[in-house]
């Protein structure tokens, strides 16, 4: 089904109906707890300052780095890395050898009792160092971020197998956001934080440009906070290994509370994001979980994934502008698909009963909230079976997959923008199920009517009925101003935006849906079905059109559709029309906007937030490090 | 790591280091980093060589439409005899079931017309006859009990000239008439559908007149059917379905070719897959095996701790290899873009950005000649480890190929094109340099810098040499690395046909791979 993803960009974010929910409160209490954690936060420093004043001489050096500025810190390091070559040591090796994950290493020895070291056992860890802090000249602690997780680093001059002038030396030259190999040994401080013990630490690769800080939960400052654990003797939790608060899918998202703000950074220089923002990286493993629940739900009822073209000679299967491009030896102009959906059925025709495709489609539209001119969609086909069946089935999987994913059924969801409370989505099964025409007719109190017979409704007067209303109920719709824009704007008024739950809208007239085949029972209709959640479109399903000839009949409409100037109208492919002649079994066929549907799953308002490398505008500026990028959470 | 070709960047990956590695799966050149090499005769993704067709691409190239599909058609039917449209079943038919007896009369049920457009017209009469007969030609749903694979299993032990039909015996199948006979009272259908080929026995006695009549003359081969019945193995030994209800689901409208032209139309096969697929179920074969493979990958790559990503097509500028892209307009940016030759600089984005295991399965676009092993756009897999080196790179690949042979084949070793490959582990590995010197005998690493004298020696091999070459290319290397690269590729290559790791690439054409820690500051 092309055009699973095409409509709804224009549903108004409005008001939901909940004045005060639970997440409301939740924010209330947080913000309280937040003022609380900051003063305190203060009288730990002003408890500092006083209690040791001349600790951080050693520490005064990591944080005249931190107020360099950046270009010069830059050539610092270059001048580093130059020496490093000069002195012909490799600073980049070749190899270092992990003998186990980070996340392995809290499984294994997270349950060590506090203060115990187990010296014997060699281990050697790699990752990036997100905090540096010394404590005199013979001791220094870091934090080792990798896969998510964090370990304590706690090098100890009596434990190098360096002598105390190199062990200083190696020690200076690691900095913030180097990535580091480690060996040593496991431990637990005495405060009860999982730790390596140094023997050796290795450079292995350089940053160098100056990261923004990084905070653990609230903006506490991690020095702060072992200070603070110094001087309360704070008992220390479970959670300690994670690198902030864990953000899981389903739950609503703080982006107020990131470390890395500046969105333009965040998308143009992804990697900083993941490296500051822990969430994100979750963000984008649930759309990896989104896609591999879909293909494993496809997979165990025997459909077969395939690849369609991605560049055509005509862009079918859905109705939006396409990209053009050129191909030189063939010396012929073709076009990004828009949609897989002709291709698709080209292989039920041949044969391949249970057929889907998990893939970009490509439309050059503008790009917003929704858009990005590159997207994932599935789409599936499926010989022998109905719109009731996907309806089904379109069930059975987002509700499995919402359930495996969040482990519940609802989900949070910052519907109204994030200044407001999230709203909650429930996608318990079965979903609500509105006719189009009668939902139309319902939803505007009886104020808008179609014909009884719905085979007039390509005829002149109800054209002229539909701008009436539009203009009555102030729905916009520019030109050209066809029956079927002007239905789609009011079914977007009236009936999207009663869909915050998944909702199924069904039964499109045949003159909305040119591949979709006519109602067994109703005229005028066809076997179609959207189903919208929070007011956008999701999914796109129908039984599929299989006779050639009202095939033909309804591209020819479509084209008369452009000619009155909607060039969003379908062209004619006669290779498919041709296929079809072949004869096209009886088929159902499916299409869902993964992009859309991980934004609900992630609490994310942007589709921008979903993909790891969002469309942008053109960038002259060169990519400055967003080196101050953290300073009003320090501050 | 990206797929290169000719002289290249990624091709080379020399002296390689950088822990990545890619495969494609399509219309493929070379495997690599390291390069891997297979096959001689052409050298071929694993993909394609699993499968044992040098096609696996689904829809190769285009479809160009200057000459309308439908009158080339027509010119195809008319340069060929007349009377081949509609005969129930071909010479090189596949299935020597259909025959049932070998009492097959020839084409007394032929449309007896040669042209396609006649049979159109004769069949969208059909149709028109059917709606005015109270029939929808075109069916909504068809709940099928079995495929005809489920059936040929369950019932594979029922004796000929017996009949099953007890209360579990009733079974609906589904899928389209591939032959057809029709006597006086009696006529045999053979169905073909996603699993296989099963005989519908159609006895006028169980069918309503209606029903029967239908049978005889609105139904033709093409059509999708729905059937209802028992099961009987007639006196010939062939399983059918003993039909009592029969309906269409599908009206075709144009005949099916009587005799596929297969190998020697590769043209049409590609222009209309579909065809071939009905024709050739092995067509649809080719196609379930790469699914196979590629869903093999991932779980292994999903068991080793990867995380699959997608990155963007559409790019500002095309990076990660050296290739010829796609320009395309983005209207509302006012922005050129191309289209992504390689995944390999975003990829390698992630790992600096802490996805320390990741992989993509993805197309990749390169504006070049299409030929047998080239396809415009084709898939590759690129995957990145942190942490790793080249040699655990050859180790993966190695695992990888080795899990798909067996999913797909159940075996390591293959016959491709009349050669014996054995897929056992381990292969060979050896660098660029040493295979080029087992192979010409000059060591051109003795050469030092001086390109000249590295030069002459090439020459001069190709001159004592039984092959002429065109030496053209070895003058114009730019450096030996060059050098070797193209000698590599004159004479090596070909050479190559059991998995061989070409490893350890000069520098000069691996922009993208670590230098070797051998020469690495020492």
């Amino acid at each position: 089904m092309g055009g699973a993803t095409d409509d709804g960009a224009s549903a108004v974010m409005e008001g939901g109906p909940e004045p005060m929910s639970k997440n409301a409160l939740k924010k209330l209490e947080k913000a309280k707890k937040a003022a609380e954690e900051k003063r305190a936060k203060e009288e730990v420093k002003k408890a500092a300052a006083a209690a040791a004043p001349k600790k951080a001489v050693k520490a005064q050096q990591a944080e005249d780095d931190e107020d360099m500025d950046p270009t010069q810190y830059r050539n610092n390091r270059l001048r580093a890395l130059g020496e490093q070559k000069e002195k012909m040591k490799n600073p980049y090796p070749h190899k270092f050898h992990t003998s186990i994950s980070i996340p392995d290493y809290i499984k294994e020895f997270g349950s060590l009792a506090d203060g115990d070291h187990l010296e014997d056992k060699a281990v050697s860890v790699a990752g990036r160092v997100m905090s540096k802090r010394a404590s005199g000249g013979k001791l220094m602690f870091y934090d080792l971020h990798a896969d998510g997780l964090k370990i304590q680093v706690i090098a100890q001059s009596n434990y190098a197998s360096v002598s105390e002038e190199d062990f200083a030396k190696t020690h200076a030259s690691v900095k913030r956001g180097d990535i580091v190999g480690i060996n040593g040994f496991p431990g637990k401080s005495k405060k009860g934080e999982l730790s390596i013990f140094v023997k050796s630490i290795e450079l292995l690769s350089y940053c160098l440009h100056m990261l923004p800080k990084t905070y653990a939960k609230g903006g506490k400052d991690h020095a702060e906070k072992s200070l603070e654990k110094k001087l309360s003797e704070v008992a220390i939790d479970s959670e300690d290994n994670k690198v902030a608060e864990q953000w899981h899918p389903g739950a609503s998202r703080n982006l107020d509370r990131y470390v890395l703000k500046d969105q333009e950074t965040r998308y143009r220089q992804r990697y900083l994001d993941l490296m500051l923002n822990s969430d994100i990286r979750n963000v984008f493993k649930t759309r990896s979980q989104v896609i591999r629940y879909v293909r494993r739900f496809l997979d165990d009822r025997d459909f077969v994934e395939v690849e369609t073209p991605m560049m055509n000679m005509i862009a079918g299967g859905a109705a939006a502008k396409p990209f053009k491009t050129h191909h030189n030896d063939l010396n012929m102009d073709l076009f990004m698909r828009i949609a897989p959906e002709l291709y698709l059925k080209e292989l039920i025709v041949g044969g391949l009963d249970r057929v889907y495709e998990i893939g970009k489609q490509f439309r050059n539209e503008g790009i917003d909230l929704t858009h990005n001119p590159e997207f994932t969609t599935c789409e599936f086909y499926w010989a022998y079976a109905d719109y009731d069946d996907l309806m089904r089935v379109t069930e059975e999987m987002l509700s499995g997959m919402v359930k495996e994913i969040t482990g519940g059924y609802k989900i949070q969801y910052h519907s109204n923008g994030l200044d407001q409370p999230a709203i909650e989505i429930d996608f318990t099964p079965p979903f609500r199920r509105i006719d189009m025409i009668k939902g139309l007719e319902e939803y505007s109190e009886g104020k808008i009517k179609l014909p009884e017979s719905l085979e007039l409704l390509e005829s002149p007067e109800v054209n002229k009925y539909l701008i009436e209303a539009c203009e009555k109920f102030d729905v916009k719709c520019p030109p050209p101003q066809t029956t079927t824009r002007l239905l789609d704007k009011l079914v977007g008024h009236f009936i999207e935006e009663q869909c915050v739950n998944p909702t199924f809208i069904m039964h499109h007239p045949q003159i909305m849906s040119p591949l979709a085949k006519w109602h067994r029972s109703i005229p005028g209709l066809t076997e179609r079905f959207e189903l919208f959640v929070n007011k956008h479109e999701v999914c796109n399903a129908y039984t599929e059109l299989n006779d050639p000839v009202v095939q033909r009949e309804r591209f020819a409409d479509q084209v008369k559709d452009r000619e009155k100037g909607d060039d969003e109208a379908m062209a004619i492919d006669e290779n498919f029309c041709i296929a079809l002649e072949y004869g096209l079994p009886p088929t159902a066929g499916w299409g869902m906007g993964i992009d859309r549907f991980t934004m609900m799953l992630t609490d994310s308002q942007n589709i921008k937030e979903v993909l790891l490398f969002p469309a942008m505008k053109p960038h002259e500026d060169v990519i400055e490090p967003p080196v101050r990028a953290a300073d009003d959470v320090a501050s | 790591m990206a797929l290169g070709r000719h002289i290249c960047f990624a091709k080379s990956s020399a002296c390689l280091s950088s822990p990545s590695l890619s495969f494609l799966s399509t219309a493929a050149h070379f495997l690599q980093p390291p390069n891997l090499f297979f096959s001689h005769k052409s050298v071929k993704s694993p993909l394609a060589m699993l499968a044992r067709v040098s096609h696996v691409a689904r829809f190769p190239g285009f479809r160009r439409c200057e000459r309308s599909l439908l009158h080339s058609i027509r010119c195809n039917a008319s340069s060929s005899a007349p009377q081949t449209s509609e005969k129930p079943e071909s010479k090189n038919s596949r299935n020597p079931r259909v025959s049932e007896g070998g009492r097959r009369k020839k084409s007394a049920e032929v449309d007896s017309t040669s042209s396609r457009e006649d049979i159109r017209t004769l069949r969208l009469k059909k149709v028109e006859d059917l709606r005015a007969g109270g029939f929808e030609p075109y069916g909504y749903t068809w709940d099928r009990t079995h495929t005809a694979a489920e059936l040929q299993k369950q019932y594979v032990d029922l004796p000929s000239a017996t009949e099953a039909n007890e209360e579990k015996d009733h079974v609906a199948v589904a899928g389209r008439i591939i032959a057809r006979r029709v006597f006086g009272k009696l006529a045999f259908l053979t169905m073909r559908d996603d699993s296989g080929d099963i005989q519908l026995y159609c006895e006028k006695a169980k069918l309503t007149d209606e029903a029967f009549d239908q049978l005889k003359t609105l139904m033709d081969i093409g059509d999708f059917i729905g059937a209802k019945g028992t099961m009987k193995r007639t006196e010939k030994g062939e399983l059918s379905v003993l039909v009592g209800e029969l309906s269409i689901l599908t009206k075709s409208l144009l005949p099916l070719p009587d005799k596929w032209h297969g190998l020697t139309d590769v043209e049409k096969r590609y222009r209309q897959r579909y065809v071939d697929m009905i024709m050739n179920p092995d067509v649809a074969t080719v196609f379930r095996d790469r699914a196979k493979i590629i869903s093999e990958i991932r779980r292994h790559m999903e068991s080793l701790g990867y995380l699959e990503i997608e990155t963007p097509v559409l790019q500002g500028e095309a990076g990660g290899a050296d290739a010829r892209p796609f320009v395309t307009h983005h209207n509302a940016l006012g922005q050129d873009m191309y289209l992504r030759i390689a995944t390999e600089l975003h990829l390698k984005r992630m790992v600096v950005g802490g996805f320390e295991r990741v992989y993509e399965i993805g197309r990749i676009f390169r504006n070049e000649g299409i030929s047998t092993r080239h396809n415009p756009e084709f898939t590759s897999i690129e995957l990145y480890q942190a942490y790793a080196d080249y040699d655990d790179m050859m180790n993966l690949a190695e695992e990888i190929v080795e899990k798909c042979a067996l999913t797909v084949n159940g075996s390591l070793s293959l016959t491709y094109q009349g050669t014996e490959i054995s897929l056992q582990r381990p292969w060979k590995r050896a660098s660029m340099h040493s295979l080029v010197e087992e192979v010409t005998g000059i060591n051109f690493a003795s050469f030092g810098d001086d390109i000249e004298a590295a030069k002459n020696a090439a020459v001069s091999f190709f001159a004592g040499h039984i092959e002429r070459h065109d030496t053209g290319t070895i003058l114009k290397a730019p450096s030996i690395g060059h050098l070797v690269n193209e000698v590599f590729e004159m004479v090596v290559e070909k050479t190559l046909i059991q998995p061989t790791f070409v490893m350890d690439h000069p520098v000069e054409i691996s922009p993208l791979a670590k230098p070797h820690r051998r020469y690495a500051y020492q």
